[in-house]
């Protein structure tokens, strides 16, 4: 179980001012600027959920999960992960505790796979028989057996992604934190770990924590998600319920002589507004659809809530 | 096998995963040291006209600036900036993540490069004696005292190292700071001109601080020309500063982790 309470964490940065005279002055000078990265968020998962973290580039998000895999320290709040306080990076969370960054490798380059598995074995203290089982089980779900014993820079993005989801994973990990693993990744390569994850997720329950740009991703794995807009909370509930939630508008998509523009209006002032539009532009084609899942989300991301 | 011989054996492997550049390293670099040392020396030697420099034959000068090279590699390990890039980078991620500490993690990789770099120096020692007319088993045993003493100075510096690096926490760019500390510790250690060279004040000052025990010393007794109470002292005087080094290492980072962002590049 995830617990976090009243979660802030702010980053101190420093301003310089751009061309040479800001350069030399900055010697001297130093302009501080706090950014808060999270605004006091509260949030409960429970065992074998998969939550997805969904929000614009800066929300949080990555902020986060840095935070509950102990890496960055809070600077206010509380949170408890199966019971323990990640940034105290006891080493029995670290065993049962994995994150997985699409941004950064974390296994080494110059080695073959296998060596930093083995390295990982022994770091983890992985009993033999299970260190067997769950390499078989992850190279084969992940297709990815012939590449193990290549140096893991000569693979390509897509290989070396799946290389750093085993290194992950082979510890069975109960908590999984995944950012942005599909990042980067060509469509089948996205589709593969998708499915990977699909399929880890039902054999072995973690608690899993994703973030993803892909839509596809939080579509297709979660069934919970969580809505960040500049630090805090925006949304936290079934991703089935976001569509509900909007019911009561409509999209339109009005294609004109010069230009196609997609207006999104309240059910009720729909026939006001279609005619409007008729009168005031010379229409070709108009489509009247429900708002995607998409588009709602990338609403909640800009407007909030409310205000959409 | 426990952890820590794997993350040694895995250090390794990165060594040799690039032939090319071990086999430049290992013997390139061996052997130009070797034909440098000696005609740079001879040359002195000769228009000098002299059999001895502040104490040093010919000889052992150029045994001297044969072991200086290989040693000073020995002495620091895995290359500068070994924590501060993997800071700055956000590779360092995985040392928080990893249920080991990290501390005795950096450390062994340091001293795995160390140990790799004492290879290198067994084998330039070997070759030049060979080269020189034969090898007797007094200079296997000094080279094997040498050999011990980098390796001791090797993780006292490792300390000294991993402390510095960790001010990165800090300020996003040390090189200089490294590289300052680098200097010093070669220039007061004696990798530039024997700690003998000195004057005799700057001499009774050195012994206060960890720089002559870091190179000087041992390649005096890899020469075989330290006294059993050099040997002694200087074991203690290792054995403190590394201590030192150590838990200000500590410090610094239990200070810094509150610092670290992981971002990077």
């Amino acid at each position: 179980m995830i617990k976090i309470n009243s979660l802030t964490k702010n980053y101190t940065t420093y301003i310089k001012e751009p061309g040479l005279k800001g350069s030399f002055k900055s010697l001297f000078i130093r302009r501080k600027k706090i950014k808060e990265a999270l605004k006091s968020v509260s949030l409960e998962i429970s065992q074998g959920e998969i939550v997805g973290l969904i929000g614009a580039n800066g929300a949080g998000k990555t902020t986060l999960i840095k935070i509950l895999a102990g890496i960055v320290f809070p600077s206010s709040g509380e949170v408890s992960v199966m019971g323990f306080n990640p940034w105290e990076r006891n080493n029995q969370y670290r065993k049962c505790m994995s994150l997985i960054m699409g941004q950064k490798a974390q296994v080494w380059w110059d080695l073959p796979a296998l060596d930093t598995f083995l390295l990982l074995k022994e770091i983890y203290e992985i009993d033999e028989k299970l260190y067997k089982e769950n390499l078989e089980f992850l190279s084969e779900t992940l297709m990815i057996k012939d590449q193990l014993k290549t140096q893991v820079r000569k693979l390509s993005l897509g290989e070396r992604m799946k290389i750093e989801l085993m290194a992950s994973l082979l510890h069975r990990p109960k908590v999984i934190f995944l950012d942005e693993p599909t990042i980067g990744l060509d469509i089948s390569a996205q589709k593969a770990v998708r499915e990977f994850i699909k399929s880890y997720q039902s054999e072995f329950k973690p608690i899993t924590i994703l973030t993803s740009h892909y839509m596809e991703d939080i579509k297709e794995l979660c069934p919970r998600i969580v809505i960040m807009k500049e630090g805090g909370f925006v949304y936290d509930g079934p991703l089935s319920n976001i569509q509900k939630m909007m019911g009561d508008e409509k999209c339109l998509t009005v294609t004109t002589k010069d230009s196609t523009f997609k207006l999104t209006i309240p059910r009720l002032e729909l026939a006001r507004k279609t005619s409007e539009i008729f009168q005031n532009h010379d229409v070709i084609d108009l489509n009247i659809h429900d708002p995607s899942i998409e588009n709602i989300i990338e609403s909640i991301m800009k407007y909030g809530l409310h205000s959409t | 096998m426990k952890w820590w011989a794997f993350v040694i054996a895995s250090e390794m492997r990165k060594i040799l995963a690039f032939r090319f550049d071990f086999w430049v390293t290992f013997i390139g670099q061996s052997f130009i040291q070797i034909i440098i040392s000696i005609s740079l020396w001879k040359s002195i030697f000769e228009s000098r006209e002299s059999q001895e420099m502040m104490g040093y034959s010919l000889e052992s000068i150029v045994l001297y600036y044969l072991i200086v090279p290989v040693g000073s590699k020995m002495l620091t390990g895995e290359n500068i900036g070994f924590l501060s890039r993997e800071i700055y980078d956000g590779s360092f991620n995985r040392y928080l993540l990893y249920p080991i500490s990290f501390f005795q993690y950096k450390t062994l990789t340091y001293l795995t490069y160390s140990c790799f770099y004492g290879l290198q120096l067994v084998f330039i020692f070997l070759s030049y004696h060979i080269l020189s007319g034969g090898i007797q088993t007094e200079q296997l045993i000094n080279l094997l005292a040498g050999f011990v003493f980098f390796f001791m100075a090797s993780v006292t510096y490792s300390q000294l190292a991993l402390g510095i690096e960790l001010i990165s926490l800090w300020a996003d760019n040390i090189w200089s700071l490294m590289v300052m500390t680098r200097f010093l510790c070669f220039f007061f250690g004696g990798a530039y001109i024997p700690v003998d060279f000195f004057p005799q004040f700057m001499k009774d000052i050195l012994v206060f601080t960890p720089f002559p025990y870091l190179i000087n010393l041992p390649i005096k007794v890899t020469m075989g020309s330290a006294r059993m109470e050099d040997l002694f002292s200087g074991t203690i005087a290792l054995l403190v500063w590394t201590i030192l080094f150590h838990l200000g290492a500590r410090l610094l980072w239990k200070k810094g982790q509150h610092h670290y962002s992981g971002v990077g590049i």
